[in-house]
């Protein structure tokens, strides 16, 4: 039987399908491909629907896109809590087990990550105009987020997080001091990003580098080394370096295209 | 996804517009009443909210003698053609550009004091035709036109509010819901709503235009009488003045972890029906609220 492969996230979907089944990216739209190798995230189509689990997500709106989620029961999602938008008022919230609260407390990240359990519904947004970008997680993969940038995730997702190493790095990366980590065990899971503006993701390969704003980055294979580097930018009697972050293969890059600071950062 | 038909748009020349509720003319692509495109699929989540369309690039509004164009997309500007007589008030600082020939004026209304201690525009503007003016604010959004049939409301967020046509009164009123916190010795309130909601109500006997800039992507439902829904207090845009407002606040479940409970409680807008409500995606990042000690009344529930 003929299968549609969608190009996002190569799940196999059934012939005549508009929007995949498992990441909600059109598969009637060709792929925008830079010149220079930036693939565009794909933009979902206003109330696209996919399956994770037995629970559906419904992406609502465009400019600041809506993650509607349909529980089943014994399905849940992890998220940060200020980014629930509403819920029906049946569905249970709890805190999501996760150590080293001090830590990330001094990191000016949430003390705590919130989980919510099906059956019922529950919908999330961010604060400025964007895109939502669905990462499928196979078993046994590890993804590496923006800190505040996961919208939610599924429970079959492990969330951590990585201090970001080296005083250098923390002090001039532009990231944060720590980063979100998404892993997969045996069963695949699904995360969800708001990047501000368009979203595009490049593949690089081993060795492979390319100097990306350190406000611009939203996600990475793990096996991506990230590293603040220095430029030398001269302007006339004064030498004023500006950092970067360099990323080095293999593994996806991605990035997003409005990178100032917002107010939630 | 639940899609159904523009009602008619093929088959009769009037028909119920679904976002205005008012009787349109279906022979155009937009509806001269609100500006929403008549020729479109409505978006409908399952979960039943609408997604308001956002008004098509250059469609015009009838109001009195006068017209609005709706034009952008992105961050719209509504573009007015003022008949002489007819005017639109509006807050200062969303003036985009204006005829030569436009009057222009201050239009006060209101307590000096509490508009001032309330953060909302001390003066607002009105200009009055013949001539144009164009408005717009400073956020990718949409322009929300609600025409209000005479005698009836609207409850809207502080600060949303983009221009009202002259049949429009437009009061303020003392928010429905408030906590107050104490750290110490000191005691505060606080408003998730703002201190104050906008009241728009078109006189008798004449109906009004109200235009509303909502930032990000705008959701609409109709509340059955006794139906409540829990929604971000910051995300919260218009209401019927049927609808009543309430607090409730959820403690996540947290294996008997104090800071679990206490500093992740959300605190909710309840709203509660009969009437429509609408919700815009982009809300700002919601206030903790620790040190409660009083409120409007506000429920509660610990999982």
């Amino acid at each position: 039987m003929e299968r549609l492969e969608c190009q996002w996230c190569h799940a196999q979907n059934p012939p005549e399908t508009r929007s995949c089944e498992h990441c909600g990216a059109p598969l009637d739209r060709a792929n925008l491909v830079s010149d220079s190798g930036w693939r565009e995230a794909p933009r979902l189509r206003d109330m696209a629907k996919f399956q994770f689990s037995n629970s559906t997500c419904q992406v609502e709106g465009e400019l600041v896109p809506v993650a509607e989620i349909n529980l089943s029961p014994g399905d849940g999602v992890i998220f940060e809590h200020h980014t629930m938008l509403w819920k029906d008022e049946s569905v249970p919230v709890g805190v999501y087990p996760l150590g080293g609260g001090l830590k990330r407390s001094l990191g000016g990240m949430p003390y705590v990550v919130t989980q919510a359990g099906g059956p019922g519904r529950i919908a999330f947004s961010r604060d400025a105009a964007g895109e939502i970008v669905t990462l499928v997680l196979h078993p046994s993969m590890e993804l590496d987020a923006r800190e505040h940038a996961f919208l939610a995730a599924s429970h079959s997702v492990r969330y951590s997080f990585e201090r970001i190493k080296g005083l250098t790095n923390i002090l001039h990366g532009g990231s944060g001091m720590y980063l979100d980590r998404f892993v997969t065990a045996g069963e695949p899971g699904i995360v969800l990003l708001h990047g501000y503006g368009n979203v595009f993701e490049r593949a690089l390969g081993p060795g492979e580098k390319i100097l990306v704003e350190p406000g611009g980055y939203l996600y990475k294979d793990s096996s991506v080394n990230m590293q603040a580097v220095q430029l030398n930018v001269r302007t006339g009697l004064f030498s004023r370096g500006m950092y970067m972050a360099e990323m080095t293969g293999p593994g996806r890059v991605g990035i997003q295209s409005m990178y100032h600071h917002h107010a939630s950062e | 996804m639940t899609t159904t038909p523009a009602p008619g748009a093929a088959q009769a020349t009037t028909y119920v517009c679904r976002y205005c509720r008012l009787p349109s003319d279906a022979s155009g692509t937009s509806c001269p009443s609100c500006g929403a495109p008549v020729d479109v699929r409505a978006a409908v989540s399952d979960s039943g909210w609408v997604e308001q369309p956002a008004v098509r690039d250059m469609a015009k509004i009838q109001f009195g003698q006068s017209y609005c164009q709706v034009e952008g997309t992105l961050v719209p500007t509504a573009d007015f053609g003022l008949a002489p007589g007819d005017g639109v008030i509006y807050s200062h600082h969303t003036l985009l550009w204006a005829g030569t020939g436009t009057h222009l004026e201050a239009w006060s209304q209101g307590s000096f004091f509490t508009r001032t201690y309330a953060g909302m525009p001390l003066v607002l503007m009105r200009a009055s035709g013949p001539g144009h003016v164009a408005l717009s604010e400073d956020r990718p959004g949409e322009v929300i036109v609600l025409p209000i049939p005479p005698g009836r409301g609207f409850l809207v967020r502080e600060h949303a509010f983009l221009a009202a046509s002259d049949g429009v009164d437009y009061t303020w009123q003392n928010a429905p819901v408030w906590l107050q916190t104490r750290s110490g010795d000191d005691t505060e309130y606080e408003y998730p709503i703002g201190p104050y909601i906008d009241l728009f109500v078109a006189r008798s006997g004449r109906p009004g235009l109200l235009l509303l800039h909502s930032p990000g992507n705008l959701f609409v439902r109709d509340l059955t009488p006794g139906q409540a829904i829990l929604v971000q207090p910051g995300a919260w845009v218009y209401a019927d003045t049927s609808v009543s407002f309430g607090l409730h606040a959820e403690y996540p479940a947290s294996g008997g972890f104090l800071w679990g409970s206490y500093e992740y409680r959300t605190v909710w807008l309840r709203l509660q029906g009969p009437g429509r409500v609408a919700v815009r995606s982009i809300f700002e990042k919601p206030e903790r609220y620790s040190g409660l000690v009083a409120s409007s009344g506000m429920t509660s529930h610990r999982w």
